[in-house]
């Protein structure tokens, strides 16, 4: 059995168990709210997924996340720009936090962590300054809070946003010859750049293309909130990087994939909905999923060995 | 077998099961059941609001859901409030900590025919049927010049230290403050009013100052909570034993200064009862008997409370002394 298949079955297992202790959790309704509720971190964690397969991290999304809404806020309401182009602004702002981290990381060669760990505070920062920690912007109009707050019959509206970047992941990582050199780099930078492949260029487009992500699920966000302030996605890096490791992406780089990240996702979104169904405390997720981390790679490790041996 | 089709045989087993485990405490007399969320899980003063929600439910036969944020990502209350209209609560009770963001999605609860009560810190107010107050600042005004009235003898000078010279809540109460001094106490003086801008050190530094400008003040208010330590600790230091300090302010910051003599009192509201009241109201109001047009709500041993418009009233603060402060922790 490969790990994937053992977590869609611990999943499985998941989604029996809430069933049957729940209130109300094995219905349409509760699968889009599960979506809903998971949309943004997901949209982090399939943009973590090549990052962190070239054996990177790129720990400044959450903030980014919340400089993008701010960055929303203050272009549509305070210079009284139209929505779609206050919009179009926060992903460009997106774009350009990505940016940065990019020509850190690839141009200047310092390490990932470093510098996501500056970015991390420098873009949060950057958000409580515009607003002074306190001002937040609401009243959206309605056409733009059907993005976070509207379906399409059962199906809710992030579902589009999350499915067309998952496919776009995927191609990227798994169909496209790209998504080999990422997995080769994570395996060996130098190896890689010694067979002729732009390390640095292919390094910059996985750290602008997590910037972009990063708007985009800055904009699910504030429309399914109705409301942006400097402390938008506060935490989400952690969660999304605790999706694509449970998914069985390995840390180091080199081994994972983007079917493994939807499933840890759906793993961890399922965890926190159904504890609530059930009535149980919602501070045993931040134990389950421990457990479950710490089980899940323990297991990976036994398989692999075996499969070596 | 094929090793595809054993997969597929597995996946119907498992989601069969979990169909038919899918009707969980569904059918049957079910108890009400309501939801109240804090605006921290962690913070004493909610821990304690909760004993007092505890104690209802167990009066009314209620089932109490209690769950709330533990961290600071602000779509946290949100997340817990949809998985309530999931879940399908009759009530749900929230201090807001968040009022535009909270607001869409106790709107949605409302349209699910689920009620909507904000207790402790409102929401907007289409977004909820009743807000739980728990003090007016007319009732804190009257609650501490009565106190002042008793520490001064009904006559003599005293000083206020205030939070910043612009805060909303602090120039509500020094307004009504001084209402009820041109009412009922004409001989009480309120000689100056000082900022402390919630900082304990400032607070501090000014009742320093203004023990040495206007010797003749006997008595110093503290109306925002870190000012209370803050003042007390300033009177303490100067020695003066005929200066007393009073003030709104909390029980553990209060308490050693209460038990010193400095600090007369601290002014609050009782949270026991403050978690009482809304589970009572919550209550009241899926059973249909809180609806608009009713001023007065039973509320079991608090006795009939006052409701005024969309707004269930607490009632008279509560004032922490050396005597009962060590009933409560926060």
């Amino acid at each position: 059995m490969t790990y994937e298949r053992g977590l869609a079955l611990c999943l499985l297992v998941e989604i029996a168990l809430f069933s049957a202790i729940g209130w109300n959790f094995f219905t349409a309704g509760n699968a889009g709210e599960i979506v809903r509720a998971s949309a943004e971190v997901g949209l982090l964690a399939l943009a973590l997924t090549p990052v962190i397969l070239t054996g990177g991290i790129d720990l400044s999304v959450g903030s980014l996340l919340g400089l993008c809404a701010v960055v929303l806020g203050v272009t549509w309401r305070d210079a009284g720009w139209p929505v779609p182009v206050a919009a179009a602004a926060a992903v460009l702002a997106g774009v350009a936090g990505g940016g940065l981290n990019a020509l850190l990381v690839a141009r200047m060669g310092i390490p990932p962590l470093i510098v996501t760990l500056g970015t991390y505070s420098l873009f949060r920062g950057l958000a409580e300054g515009i607003t002074a920690g306190v001002r937040s912007y609401s009243d959206f109009p309605a056409p733009f809070l059907t993005l976070g707050q509207g379906a399409v019959g059962p199906l809710p509206s992030q579902l589009f946003v999350v499915g067309a970047g998952a496919v776009g992941f995927w191609l990227l990582v798994h169909r496209m010859a790209v998504g080999r050199t990422l997995r080769a780099i994570g395996f060996s930078p130098d190896g890689t750049r010694y067979a002729g492949v732009p390390v640095g260029w292919r390094l910059a487009a996985v750290y602008l293309l997590s910037g972009l992500c990063a708007g985009v699920a800055a904009l699910l966000y504030v429309s399914r909130l109705g409301q942006a302030k400097a402390d938008a996605g506060t935490g989400f890096e952690l969660m999304a990087i605790t999706a694509v490791v449970l998914g069985g992406t390995s840390i180091f780089g080199g081994h994972g994939g983007v079917g493994g990240t939807l499933l840890g996702l759906a793993t961890l979104a399922v965890l926190q909905n159904g504890l609530r169904l059930a009535d149980l405390p919602a501070e045993l997720a931040g134990m389950v999923t421990a457990t479950l981390l710490l089980a899940a790679l323990g297991a990976n490790r036994v398989l692999e060995g075996r499969s070596r041996a | 077998m094929s090793r595809a089709r054993r997969h597929w045989a597995m996946l119907v087993l498992v989601l069969g099961a979990a169909a038919c485990g899918g009707g969980a405490g569904g059918g049957g007399e079910r108890p009400l059941t309501v939801a109240m969320m804090p605006k921290n899980k962690g913070n004493p003063y909610f821990a304690s609001c909760r004993t007092g929600a505890e104690e209802a439910a167990k009066e009314l036969g209620v089932r109490l859901l209690w769950d709330g944020p533990t961290e600071t990502d602000p779509a946290k209350q949100n997340e817990v409030v949809e998985a309530w209209i999931t879940r399908g609560v009759d009530a749900i009770a929230v201090s807001v900590e968040n009022k535009e963001a909270i607001s869409t999605v106790l709107r949605k609860a409302r349209g699910r025919g689920i009620k909507v009560i904000a207790w402790d810190a409102d929401a907007e107010p289409d977004a909820r049927d009743y807000f739980v107050n728990q003090a007016t600042p007319r009732g804190i005004a009257e609650t501490l010049v009565s106190h002042a009235a008793r520490l001064l003898g009904g006559k003599g000078d005293f000083a206020v230290i205030t939070a910043s010279l612009t805060a909303a809540n602090q120039n509500e109460w020094l307004r009504q403050i001084r209402a009820v001094l041109a009412e009922k106490h004409p001989d009480l003086k309120l000689v100056d009013v000082r900022p402390s801008d919630d900082d304990r050190r400032r607070a501090f530094e000014e009742t320093q100052t203004l023990l040495k400008v206007h010797p003749q003040v006997r008595l110093i208010m503290a109306i925002a909570s870190p000012a209370v330590p803050g003042a007390a600790e300033a009177v303490k230091q100067s020695g003066r034993t005929d200066v007393r300090v009073t003030g709104l302010g909390l029980p553990n910051d209060a308490r050693p200064y209460l038990k010193d003599g400095v600090l007369d009192s601290a002014v609050l509201w009782n949270t026991k009862d403050l978690g009482y009241l809304t589970m009572h109201a919550a209550h009241a109001l899926a059973k249909g008997t809180l609806k608009p047009g009713v001023t007065s709500l039973p509320a079991g041993r608090l006795g009939t409370v006052k409701v005024d418009g969309d707004q269930v009233i607490l009632g008279t603060p509560f004032t922490f002394t050396k005597d009962n402060v060590d009933q409560f922790d926060f």
